[in-house]
């Protein structure tokens, strides 16, 4: 029961934010990008919920303008990679041989370099923009998956159910996917809560170090950087961005932690 | 006379272990036809669960077959691809394990499991794959099967999980069910179900059944003849009716004797003293040999191979002579 409890609160908290984000028009009547030179690093106002940045624009507009796209890129680039990894993982499970040693040679050869260093290399190769940090984060996230995958297949494997299965002569796609995969995908589901949190992280930090979202769009991480400048004056513009980022750590945490207890019994 | 359904010439299985290479089957030879009843019995190691997963191509990773053909319907399988080898097994055999639900996919209802083969191998239609389903899960003894048919491997008991890996296994109509010590994990009224449901197979629907087992009792109910395994090798092959009277190798008569009497009363059960060999090791003469109680100088010297005596086939030297034992046997049990 407790195990629900923390799903839930997690979804809620998730799901707020979620709303706010679809909805921002109707939250807010400000633009994000609309500058406003007169009223440039307002404190918090009953007009400016949160005060307005160095050009003028509302902080708590651009905060939730910025989670549809910080959320959009997170969730974008844990599916593409959650994919690719899976599937890898399914096969190179499978197959073993040579098949199994090329893939894990490549997955070996990605881990070996820290996450960051290969993204910032890879966003600085593509070009800074959405779709090089998704490509990037691509590139360097199916991995773990393709290893928690892989790792479950081998032992399902060699279940009775799947020997059972293989020797009624059913096709090998059959086997893999109604067979194999719901029984090796949980710990990656698990896995991937956690990673979508690591992702925006990923795409916050490229945007503070000034290689994501081009500007002026609103985002967590240009906004950070954009409020560092302030932080002893006006603490909030770097400040509230960066528990932004906290809140949708915890939430997803609060979701990840839920499924464990409900998926691994 | 004509060629057996599955013949297996010969058969060794070697498995990479950490003490070195064991020699897990060492030559085994038998032929099954549609209708046969093999029981294979044998100690835990013996090599008998490994020789059906040989055949059926289960082997784990660290195993392999080291010498020996299996053919089906004639052909050697060692010489067809894997796509084409698995549809010729698939055909002719079906496998049930020991651990019902262990065989049983956990997240797929019971009836989805038993009408996949008619669905995506036989290619049948949605409807005519729940129809084969349901008249399988009537044929093996499982009533109310249409509210049944959505229910979870979780959901069922123990005798009612095998039933299920029997329908399952029965869904492609096999000519031979290979059975994994089925019966082992169940409690006896159980048991004796499967075991009746098993022989109703056999006797109405002309099913073959090689029955792996330590069970003799179990054997002498379900099979017509019976191999002993010790070590990797058979050492007594003979029909059941046979080798239970008049038992030809000293250590089928060990294991006889072992099996408790529910007509005589003992102070203790007779017990074969020492172990099975270290397969490991290379074998030198007889691997039964440190636990026999008729060994001769020979025994030490080379391994017997299984020759045939009296209607039945033994490997021993002094391969025998059942009535003198059993008469030495009652003396030394009158002295106790």
């Amino acid at each position: 029961m407790k195990s629900a409890k923390t799903l839930y609160i997690g979804a809620g908290l998730l799901g707020a934010l979620v709303l706010a984000a679809i909805f921002a028009p109707l939250i807010t009547s400000f633009d994000p990008t609309e500058q406003d030179l007169m009223n440039t690093l307002l404190g918090p106002t009953s007009q400016h919920w949160l005060g307005t940045d160095p050009l003028g624009r509302d902080v708590f507009t651009r905060l939730i303008y910025g989670a549809r796209v910080d959320l959009a890129i997170g969730l974008l680039a844990v599916v593409l990679p959650y994919i690719i990894g899976v599937s890898l993982g399914l096969l190179t499970g499978w197959r073993g041989g040579k098949t199994d040693s090329v893939i894990m040679r490549v997955v070996d050869t990605v881990i070996a370099f820290p996450f960051y260093v290969l993204a910032i290399a890879l966003v600085f190769i593509f070009g800074p923009g959405i779709k090089s940090i998704i490509v990037a984060i691509t590139l360097v996230g199916w991995v773990a998956y393709c290893r928690i995958v892989r790792a479950n297949v081998l032992v399902a494997k060699e279940q009775d159910y799947i020997h059972a299965a293989r020797l009624t002569g059913l096709p090998t796609s059959r086997i893999l996917r109604r067979h194999m995969l719901p029984n090796v995908i949980s710990q990656s589901i698990v896995f991937a809560m956690s990673d979508i949190v690591l992702s925006i992280l990923a795409i916050v930090s490229l945007g503070y170090l000034g290689l994501g979202v081009p500007i002026p769009t609103a985002e967590w991480g240009s906004m950070i950087q954009e409020g560092q400048g302030y932080i002893t004056q006006q603490w909030w513009l770097a400040t509230i961005p960066g528990l932004m980022v906290v809140y949708v750590g915890f939430s997803l945490s609060l979701i990840g932690d839920g499924l464990v207890a409900r998926l691994e019994r | 006379m004509s060629t057996p359904l599955i013949s297996v010439e010969n058969l060794s299985v070697e498995i990479k272990t950490d003490r070195g290479l064991l020699k897990a089957i060492r030559g085994v030879s038998f032929d099954i036809n549609a209708g046969d009843s093999i029981g294979i019995v044998g100690e835990s190691g013996s090599g008998k669960s490994i020789t059906l997963k040989a055949i059926l191509g289960l082997l784990p990773n660290n195993a392999h077959v080291s010498a020996g053909k299996i053919f089906v319907e004639g052909k050697d399988i060692s010489t067809l691809d894997p796509k084409s080898r698995r549809a010729l097994l698939s055909k002719n055999t079906g496998m049930i394990f020991q651990d019902a639900i262990a065989a049983l996919n956990p997240v797929i209802k019971i009836g989805e499991q038993i009408s996949e083969v008619p669905r995506y191998r036989l290619g049948k239609s949605k409807d005519e794959s729940k129809a084969i389903a349901l008249s399988l899960m009537e044929k093996v003894g499982i009533t109310d099967s249409e509210s049944r048919y959505s229910l979870y491997p979780h959901q069922l008991s123990g005798g009612l999980r095998q039933r299920i890996a029997i329908a399952i296994a029965l869904s492609g109509s096999p000519k031979i069910l290979f059975c994994d010590e089925p019966t082992t994990a169940l409690d006896v009224t159980i048991q004796a179900q499967v075991l009746r449901l098993l022989n109703e197979l056999r006797t109405n629907s002309g099913l073959g059944i090689v029955f792996v087992t330590h069970d003799l009792a179990v054997v002498n109910e379900l099979c017509d003849d019976i191999r002993v395994m010790y070590a990797g090798r058979f050492v007594e092959s003979g029909t059941v009716q046979k080798t239970f009277n008049e038992p030809t190798h000293p250590y089928t008569f060990s294991l006889l004797k072992a099996a408790p009497d529910p007509d005589q009363s003992v102070h203790r059960l007779f017990t074969i003293s020492g172990e099975a060999p270290n397969l490991t090791q290379p074998v030198v003469g007889c691997p039964f040999a440190p636990r026999c109680f008729s060994v001769t100088s020979q025994c030490s010297e080379s391994e017997p191979e299984l020759l045939p005596i009296a209607q039945s086939k033994s490997a021993c030297f002094n391969s025998v002579d059942h009535t003198k034992w059993a008469a030495e046997d009652s003396k030394e049990g009158a002295r106790r």
